[in-house]
């Protein structure tokens, strides 16, 4: 008999999530997934000055803060007529840089770690390695005093979880390795940043940070270090439990989904951007042995209602949405609403863009047989971290040679006062995947605001036509042989790296309207 | 001076472990001793012993209402002492849903254990919504209704960041955010709460408090907005200890970006509020002292204060109301001097 699980919340992610889970024969038979909190950024941004957007619009999540930023900044440059200079595309590239380098990393050792190993296997470790005989001596110490939280409570070790004393023991050295790292990475951004999270550099135009050769010594020297870090460390984990412990779960290809991936493409490494860090493309019911990558037309998005808290509406291109808060609404169960390519949910993120990227590495594992799904999510966003520590190399070269040439500028200050009328739309590639910012501008203020963010794609509830989410498709066949330990749903939501306080930021822009649906 | 015996074995391992040496802990521990006013040796030995008994780690309950995480993530950040040592060794952290292991049920019953079980340090991330508790449910309840029980068991209350401290953001969005001593207020609880503000709260700040806290089983003392004393009011004014300030008096404002000249102009004119905002970002610096929003060309937009953000737009212009005080009060005083 089917079993309905409710996780709520989802926990080790940014934001509120609940997920449902039916659960028939040991296997996922069903899935929803629905975002919890709401706080309307777009109703506050209307009739503002466009430029208070980049600002506002990083607070939609304190993770990936300055993604936002930059998505504002592009939309904005693009109402309004800017021409960003090299060199503050240079920085703006180097400040998002540092934004990969930190976090990829604590994805994958804060959030997703403790799914797969045993924390407790550590007491085991009969190795001589002063450093290791150090993390088990602290850990015995909380078991000893009884008080091992936040290690603990959990959802049970299972036949994937690693228990071998030695590789945990190693895995906890470097989590907590890896938050001194984090935070290191974060004061690597700030050098231009300002700080973290939320930059303060970034603005329509370009930046504001007019850089000079001292910081971009201290940014190269403080890369050799995350270089080696990522090189030596996270890389190496990632594939010792990909191709080792975690290999049935990466053949089995669970938490596959639709096989659609969508890349805006992102990080030009030349004036023109005729090469890039992340090529942009499409792919519609991935084939392995042939992969198709079709252009990107961003006019063929639209987002879905159907299942969300909002009034009632056929799907739209974000230029066009009107949502106005339905909290009453039959069937719905999100927040977040469901955005769509021709009308196919798609998958974006680190996967989606290896993928469209046909990266050899990531093609390698496919042919020994790892199939798309949790596990080559986390393999991809090691492997793309890699190829941003490489582009920053060159980025910090580039700055290097461009500003000490006659000239040098940062900022289009011609365009730094608001259009009368505008529209624009901006676009990047954020470490959770493609990141959409759309503004209409009228008498100089922004008239309506959109985002269709990451996990907006990938969080999504049902569409018109009842068609899933990415999440709720990917959960569809995971094993969950006990009920009281989804432990391979939370492992398969974790691996999208969920940011659901980014995912529901919108409302409609008419006060009016608001009001209907406040209870004073 | 006899350090080793106040240093134990097992605390130096721990700091070693921390990526700290003895030295280095202890010019943190005469630096901290200095601001509360201790006695260094007294300092050194309190913060050893509140280290050295795991056993004894006070409970910390964290809380995420209307939040971006940038809180969280500025816990993450702490350096002095780490957050991984913050984390497993001073504190026993019951519930944070950013990063504990647990989930569902698992999770949500170690929160109301640790709720049920009382005297904990209550930390608070993110605005309660106002306008209809269903724009943030959690764990099957409102978050409201979280606050309330779990403020109502605790022994005080860090709220921390502009929307738990103020409102922030959210309070100008439909969903009517409000701070976490508006919503105590209107549900007749009466708590210690400290306002940790700035969005997101600063690092620095947010450890130092918990060493407090730690350290002297009290909350700091509190300026008039209810923030810890040592960080904001009146005698810190951001404009007093501005680099800039010369420039500002001078009346010399940055207009471009691009020009190396005006590079330390005042940024007056394109919108910063520094000289509303009472706070020692100017002394103290961000990431460990690497950089602040002024010294990236970037503006104060007086985030510690009840002010931000609905007061303080339009952020890039000096047009705000804020900014026109900010321009009055500088010609008035421009006029004394001149009469003088």
């Amino acid at each position: 008999m089917a079993k309905k699980i409710t996780i709520d919340p989802v926990s080790r992610i940014e934001g509120h999530l609940k997920i449902v889970v039916e659960v028939e024969n040991g296997r996922v038979k069903d899935a929803w997934s629905s975002g919890t909190m709401a706080r309307g950024f777009e109703a506050l941004l209307t009739g503002k000055d466009p430029r208070d957007a980049s600002f506002v619009t990083s607070r939609f999540c304190g993770v990936c803060y300055s993604v936002h930023q930059l998505a504002s900044a592009r939309a904005l440059d693009a109402a309004f007529g800017a021409r960003v200079p090299w060199g503050g595309n240079l920085i703006r590239n180097l400040v998002m840089g540092a934004e990969y380098i930190y976090d990829h990393p604590l994805h994958f050792y804060q959030l997703s770690a403790l799914d797969y190993i045993d924390v407790m296997a550590v007491a085991e470790y009969k190795g001589k390695d002063k450093d290791l005989l150090a993390v088990r001596d602290k850990i015995v110490g909380l078991v000893k005093a009884k008080d091992t939280y936040p290690l603990t409570p959990r959802y049970e070790p299972d036949e994937f979880t690693v228990k071998d004393p030695e590789i945990v023991i190693s895995a906890v050295k470097h989590y907590i390795d890896a938050l001194k790292m984090h935070s290191q990475a974060r004061n690597m951004g700030a050098i231009w940043g300002g700080r973290t999270p939320h930059y303060q550099n970034i603005v329509v135009g370009g930046v504001t940070s007019y850089p000079d050769l001292n910081q971009i010594a201290r940014f190269r020297t403080m890369l050799d270090k995350q270089k080696r870090f990522i090189e030596d460390v996270y890389i190496p984990d990632v594939l010792a439990f990909g191709t080792g412990p975690l290999w049935p779960l990466a053949t089995m290809g669970v938490g596959g989904g639709h096989y659609n991936y969508l890349s805006y493409g992102d990080f030009a490494l030349d004036p023109e951007g005729k090469k890039v860090v992340f090529p942009a493309g499409i792919i519609i019911g991935l084939n392995p042995a042939n992969i198709k990558v079709k252009p990107v037309n961003t006019e063929k998005i639209s987002e879905s209602v159907k299942y969300a808290w909002y009034k009632e509406n056929k799907p739209v291109h974000p230029y066009s949405g009107e949502q106005v808060f339905d909290l009453e609404k039959k069937d719905a169960y999100s927040f977040v609403k469901a955005p769509r390519y021709e009308g196919k949910p798609m998958e974006v993120g680190p996967l989606a863009r290896m993928i469209v990227a046909k990266n050899p590495d990531v093609l390698s594992l496919v042919e020994k047989g790892a199939k798309p799904g949790a596990v080559a999510r986390h393999a991809a966003r090691a492997i793309e971290t890699k190829l941003m520590v490489d582009a920053c190399y060159t980025w910090l070269d580039q700055l290097q040679t461009e500003m000490t040439k006659p000239g040098f500028k940062i900022h289009d200050t011609e365009h730094w006062e608001p259009p009368q009328t505008g529209m624009g739309a901006g676009f990047h590639e954020a470490p959770r995947g493609g990141l959409g910012h759309w503004i209409k501008i009228k008498n100089k203020k922004i008239e309506n605001y959109q985002a269709v963010v990451p996990s907006t794609w990938n969080a999504s509830p049902r569409c018109e036509n009842g068609t899933r989410g990415q999440y709720e498709e990917s959960l569809i066949g995971a094993p969950v042989p006990d009920p009281e330990n989804p432990i391979n749903v939370v492992r398969i939501v974790r691996s999208f790296d969920p940011c659901l306080a980014c995912a529901i930021h919108l409302i409609d822009p008419k006060t009016n309207e608001i009001r209907k649906f406040i209870i004073e | 001076m006899g350090e080793g015996n106040i240093l134990g074995k097992e605390l130096l391992k721990e700091l070693e472990l921390c990526g700290l040496n003895r030295r280095d802990f202890l010019k943190y521990c005469s630096l901290t001793a200095a601001i509360l006013g201790l006695s260094e040796l007294e300092f050194v030995t309190k913060v050893a012993e509140a280290l050295e008994s795991p056993s004894k780690k006070p409970i910390v309950i964290w809380i995420e209402g209307q939040a971006c995480a940038g809180c969280t993530i500025a816990l993450a950040q702490i350096s002095y002492p780490s957050a991984a040592s913050i984390i497993l060794d001073k504190i026993s952290l019951r519930y944070h849903h950013t990063i504990m292991a647990a989930a569902g049920d698992v999770a949500e019953k170690a929160y109301h254990d640790a709720v049920k079980q009382g005297g904990y340090l209550l930390v608070v991330e993110g605005s309660i919504p106002s306008a209809d508790d269903r724009f943030h449910m959690g764990g099957g309840m409102p978050f409201r209704q979280r606050l309330e029980e779990s403020a109502k068991n605790s022994n005080a209350i860090l709220a921390v960041g502009a929307c738990s401290a103020f409102g922030g953001i959210p309070r100008a969005t439909p969903s009517k955010g409000i701070s976490v001593s508006e919503a105590l207020k209107r549900a007749g609880i009466t708590k210690p709460v400290v306002n940790i503000s700035t969005c997101p709260v600063h690092p620095d700040h947010l450890a130092g408090t918990i060493l407090y806290v730690l350290v002297t089983g009290k909350i700091p003392e509190l300026d008039s907005k209810g923030r810890p004393s040592m960080y904001f009011g009146d005698a810190r004014l951001l404009h007093d200890n501005c680099r800039r300030r010369g420039h500002f008096d001078a009346g010399e404002f940055l207009t471009d970006w691009n020009d190396p000249k005006q590079k330390d102009w005042c940024l007056f004119q394109k919108g910063c509020k520094g000289p509303v905002a009472y706070i020692d970002c100017g002394i103290r610096r961000w990431n460990d002292g690497i950089n602040f929003c002024l010294d990236c060309g970037g503006l104060c937009q007086a985030c510690g204060d009840p002010v931000f953000y609905d007061k303080v737009a339009p952020l890039y212009t000096a047009e705000s109301e804020i900014s026109k005080k900010i321009w009055a009060m500088r010609e008035d005083t421009k006029s004394k001097k001149d009469q003088v």
